[in-house]
């Protein structure tokens, strides 16, 4: 299965050949657990939002007509299954100490700290975003979406998007006050 | 200088393009005229460079056990919820047309409960002759007589001992909009034959006679 692209896996899935599913899954579960962390700050609800992306995913197969990629198509559902949970439960942002991070070999425990205190402040200043904003935001700085795409995701015109970008620079920058973000 | 006032500043989706590089600075010659436009871009630019520095939002990376649980996880989901593209399991139950024969025979079972405790002979009027009144039957003498229960001190039950005693089956189905099938659980109780009916009766009365049943600890 992992030789196939996403359209066959997608056929092969339809067709219920045992295993193609599995293979989307592999294929995305870090980008959709990403998008899912950066949305509400923690590795709980990141976790629990996944699962619920692939099932819905897995639910909604059958209407999935290739407009878009299928990366782009579960960021659609990723995207709206976040804002759900948000207008419903608070974010809740992760300690420093549930942390732990990718490379610290080349820096002093110092640098570190500063570091992981920083990028605590930005997660905990990006859960504040208004919805949209903050979707904006993470899919154009994390998931590295083009504008284009990010409208086709989140259903708004390119200009909206751009809109909604240079404003969620800038109450990042405003929540974050003197600290440069 | 700033010539602002004379002229419109630059839209945010401008600013964006400007930032990004998509659109070049010569192309704009309001900037070169504009202070606010210039401080909005490069405060634009230093955040979007800021963010992209190391450190900015670090994720923790899940260990690789992660992964492959939530892959089992997703599995056993899509394994519980059937077919890719139908309904979930909880869609098909939730179906009203399996919720009510649920609840019909439910009904019938605690009517049938209240009916053998009840001291009073239902109006049979409008029961099919071909159905005996199940509160007509007459208890089983090896039975020990029941604990005097419920009516007087529920309203709840007393309500349900005016329904079995006063109304018919039919009735009955007509008073509480339920809507039963031939070859239903209600259909069923009503044409239970003399044996059966004593026998449904005797069960009944063993289950309601214990100690569990009358909400004793």
């Amino acid at each position: 299965m992992a030789e196939l692209d996403d359209a066959e896996l997608i056929e092969a899935c339809r067709a219920g050949r045992p295993g193609a599913f599995d293979a989307i899954v592999e294929r995305h579960r870090r980008s959709v657990y990403l998008l899912c962390y950066r949305f509400v700050g923690n590795h709980e609800d990141a976790s629990d939002l996944s699962q619920d992306v692939f099932l819905r995913a897995y639910r909604g197969l059958g209407g999935f007509r290739g407009g878009s990629s299928l990366a782009t198509w579960l960021y659609r559902i990723g995207v709206n299954a976040c804002l759900n949970r948000v207008s419903v439960k608070k974010p809740l942002t992760e300690d420093l100490d549930a942390r732990q991070h990718i490379d610290t070999f080349h820096e002093s425990p110092s640098e570190r700290v500063l570091r992981e205190e920083r990028g605590a402040r930005v997660r905990a200043a990006i859960t504040q975003l208004p919805p949209k904003q903050r979707a904006t935001l993470v899919l154009r700085m994390y998931q590295e979406l083009s504008h284009e795409e990010i409208a086709d995701v989140l259903g708004s015109s390119v200009g909206a998007v751009k809109a909604n970008f240079f404003h969620a620079l800038g109450n990042l920058r405003k929540l974050l006050g003197d600290e440069r973000l | 200088m700033n010539g602002s006032s004379h002229m419109a500043h630059l839209k945010p989706a401008r600013l964006v393009d400007l930032a990004e590089g998509v659109e070049a600075e010569q192309s704009a010659p309001h900037l070169a005229e504009c202070d606010t436009c210039r401080r909005a871009l490069a405060e634009l630019r230093a955040a979007m460079a800021d963010l992209a520095r190391p450190g900015s939002d670090d994720v923790q990376e899940p260990s690789p056990l992660f992964w492959d649980h939530l892959s089992a996880r997703v599995r056993d989901a899509v394994a519980e919820d059937g077919k890719p593209g139908h309904a979930s399991w909880r869609d098909r139950w939730l179906r009203p047309r399996l919720i009510a024969p649920v609840l019909v025979s439910a009904l019938a079972l605690v009517l049938v409960a209240v009916a053998v405790r009840s001291p009073k002979a239902p109006t049979a009027k409008s029961i099919p002759s071909t159905v005996l009144p199940i509160a007509a039957t007459t208890p089983l003498p090896s039975l020990p007589p029941l604990e005097p229960l419920g009516a007087s001190d529920d309203p709840a039950l007393g309500l349900m001992e005016d329904y079995g005693t006063t109304l018919g089956w039919d009735d009955m189905r007509k008073e509480m909009a339920v809507v039963s099938h031939a070859g239903g659980t209600d259909d069923a109780v009503t044409t239970l034959s003399a044996e059966e009916r004593q026998e449904l009766q005797r069960l009944l009365e063993e289950e309601m006679t214990q100690p569990s049943a009358l909400g004793a600890s």
